[in-house]
């Protein structure tokens, strides 16, 4: 009886976490392409233009990136200027809740089948590998341990600390223009 | 509780033995197609083997309607497009796609096109766009190895783009495929060894790889022991039935277990240098699986180490320590692979390919990189690690 009522308020907390949590990734997308020459590199390959999208099936939660050129993406939040380039999507918010709270790695989420992509494969798999570095950079390192499949080996505590201060701080500068906005 | 999960998907009816051809007109009639067309290329038709399917048909009084034989090795929306005009207008009702994954691909592509209408294959590429069943479709397999059969997967060239267009839906899968051993009796011995490596890596590939689960565990197993126990005696005696039929079925059954848990390093290593050096796929397969292994060994030790069961046999398997059984995997692979290049000089290196060259590695790890296969490799890999393993292949 009890569990019949708290669950509606659970559904909740978890649409709203997956919500909150694309916001904060998809700026630290964009602070991470301003940041790590590697991300630059790798977004560097992407058409300027190009427009990427993670969303939850079939209308839920979504955050939009634009790689504007030069290897520098643009979060433009939950709607898209125009039709995307490359859409991943999670079958389910429950599975986007695993994979944003770290319970299930983003390669075994691909493995097992929990989302689709809808666009080129191979913009897919690079798009991921920007996503694996980011989360090195941003989450602690027993928490990216859980979400990527293999952590860096050469990323190393001063690089990580100063990056990830520097991620954080256009996030949130991002988020209080936002809000000014 | 547990955080395992998976999906396995196989509605292919498997008609496979000996006369299996033969069983073609009966199940072609329970799916009320009377006026079947077939796909298949020149090369197919010259080897004689369309002549059994014909009769088969023939004899239950089954007229095929059309023959399509000029399927090119890298099919196009052109071709696609040339056959759908043809089948429409001889009003056939379903497709015997005969050969290999050329032929199979075109089928399928074809099917799409008379079954949802239209003449651009273009706008049906991608993963979920077609959402109803197709017309009855049949794949008689020519080679052993691609498992295209049983794959909801097909690959055309778009010609004016210059790209290569993938389609993917479960309604792509064939409603049967027929596995007969009279159509790989006359393989050519270097086919033979690189096709039948190709289903050895599927196997192997989706026993190891991340997506692996209990079902395509299954299949993957039966393919690796009927691969390692026939395939040398195929080479020594190619008009060996038995022989033929069991690397038929591995290859059938290896394309189940990847098509369920997919590849990894090996194949988006191969899907590269077949793009960049056209060595055949197969024969990419045999030169990457040990380098690609020995990378992955610490992440796979044990499936790995599981399967010198399959590969070696039971008395191997229980005098090799547990601990010892992954290498020994990888070399009772490498020992097949030599005895191929004895045989029938399968390269074992990309410079015995003589087609690729030193300078073209860096180029290869840098595609091998963006292939979708990569996401599914149990060990992340950089572009020096990529660099790496073909260095490693090289000589």
């Amino acid at each position: 009886m009890l569990a019949k009522r708290i669950q509606p308020m659970v559904s909740q907390a978890r649409s709203l976490y997956v919500e909150l949590m694309f916001q904060v990734m998809g700026r630290a997308l964009q602070a991470v392409s301003e940041v790590d020459d590697a991300v630059k590199k790798e977004t560097q390959a992407l058409p300027a233009g190009f427009l990427f999208e993670m969303m939850v099936m079939p209308d839920g939660p979504r955050l939009i990136v634009e790689h504007t050129g030069l290897g520098r993406l643009h979060y433009h939040g939950d709607s898209a200027p125009r039709p995307v380039d490359l859409s991943i999507q999670f079958k389910h918010i429950a599975h986007a809740f695993l994979v944003l709270s770290f319970q299930e790695k983003t390669a075994v989420a691909f493995a097992n089948d929990r989302m689709l992509v809808d666009g080129d494969i191979s913009y897919a798999v690079r798009m991921t590998r920007i996503l694996n570095r980011l989360e090195s950079f941003i989450l602690p390192r027993l928490i990216a341990e859980r979400a990527v499949k293999e952590y860096p080996s050469d990323l190393h505590l001063p690089q990580k600390l100063i990056s990830a201060v520097r991620i954080y701080l256009k996030v949130a500068t991002n988020f209080v223009e936002t809000v000014r906005a | 509780m547990t955080h395992k999960y998976y999906e396995f998907f196989c509605p292919v009816k498997v008609i496979a033995g000996k006369s299996a051809l033969e069983h073609i007109p009966y199940e072609l009639t329970g799916l009320a197609a009377k006026r079947p067309m077939i796909v298949t290329d020149k090369g197919v038709r010259a080897a004689g083997l369309l002549d059994p399917v014909i009769a088969a048909c023939e004899e239950s009084g089954l007229e095929i309607v059309t023959i399509y034989d000029d399927v090119p090795p890298d099919s196009s929306t052109t071709v696609v497009r040339d056959i759908a005009g043809i089948y429409r207008q001889e009003k056939c009702d379903s497709i015997i796609a005969v050969g290999g994954g050329s032929a199979i691909d075109t089928g399928k592509a074809v099917n799409i096109l008379v079954s949802e209408g239209g003449d651009d294959i273009a706008k049906y590429s991608g993963a979920g766009v077609i959402k109803h069943p197709l017309k009855p479709f049949f794949v008689v397999p020519t080679t052993a190895g691609t498992g295209s059969e049983v794959t909801a997967v097909a690959v055309i060239t778009d010609e004016t783009k210059g790209v290569k267009l993938p389609f993917t839906s479960s309604f792509l899968l064939p409603n049967a495929a027929i596995i007969d051993p009279r159509m790989t009796l006359t393989l050519p011995p270097h086919i033979t060894a690189a096709t039948a490596m190709d289903a050895m890596t599927h196997a192997v590939e989706a026993f190891t790889c991340m997506a692996k689960n209990p079902l395509s565990d299954a299949y993957a197993t039966a393919a690796v022991k009927k691969v390692s126990q026939s395939l040398l005696s195929v080479m020594d005696n190619p008009k060996d039935v038995d022989g033929r039929l069991e690397i038929a079925q591995a290859s059938t059954m290896a394309g189940i277990a990847f098509s369920n848990s997919m590849v990894g390093l090996v194949h988006a290593l191969g899907h590269a240098t077949g793009a960049i050096c056209h060595l055949p796929h197969g024969l990419c397969m045999s030169l990457y699986l040990p380098y690609v292994l020995e990378y992955n060994l610490e992440t796979i030790r044990e499936p790995l180490g599981d399967l010198l069961l399959p590969l070696e046999g039971p008395e191997v398997f229980s005098a090799t320590p547990a601990a010892r059984r992954a290498e020994a995997s990888i070399s009772a692979l490498r020992k097949l692979r030599d005895q191929l290049h004895k045989r029938c000089q399968l390269p074992r290196t990309l410079k015995e390919t003589g087609k690729v060259t030193e300078d073209q590695l860096d180029q290869i790890a840098e595609m091998a990189l963006d292939d979708g296969a990569i996401m599914f490799n149990p060990k992340e890999v950089s572009l020096d690690d990529a660099r790496a393993v073909l260095q490693r292949a090289w000589a």
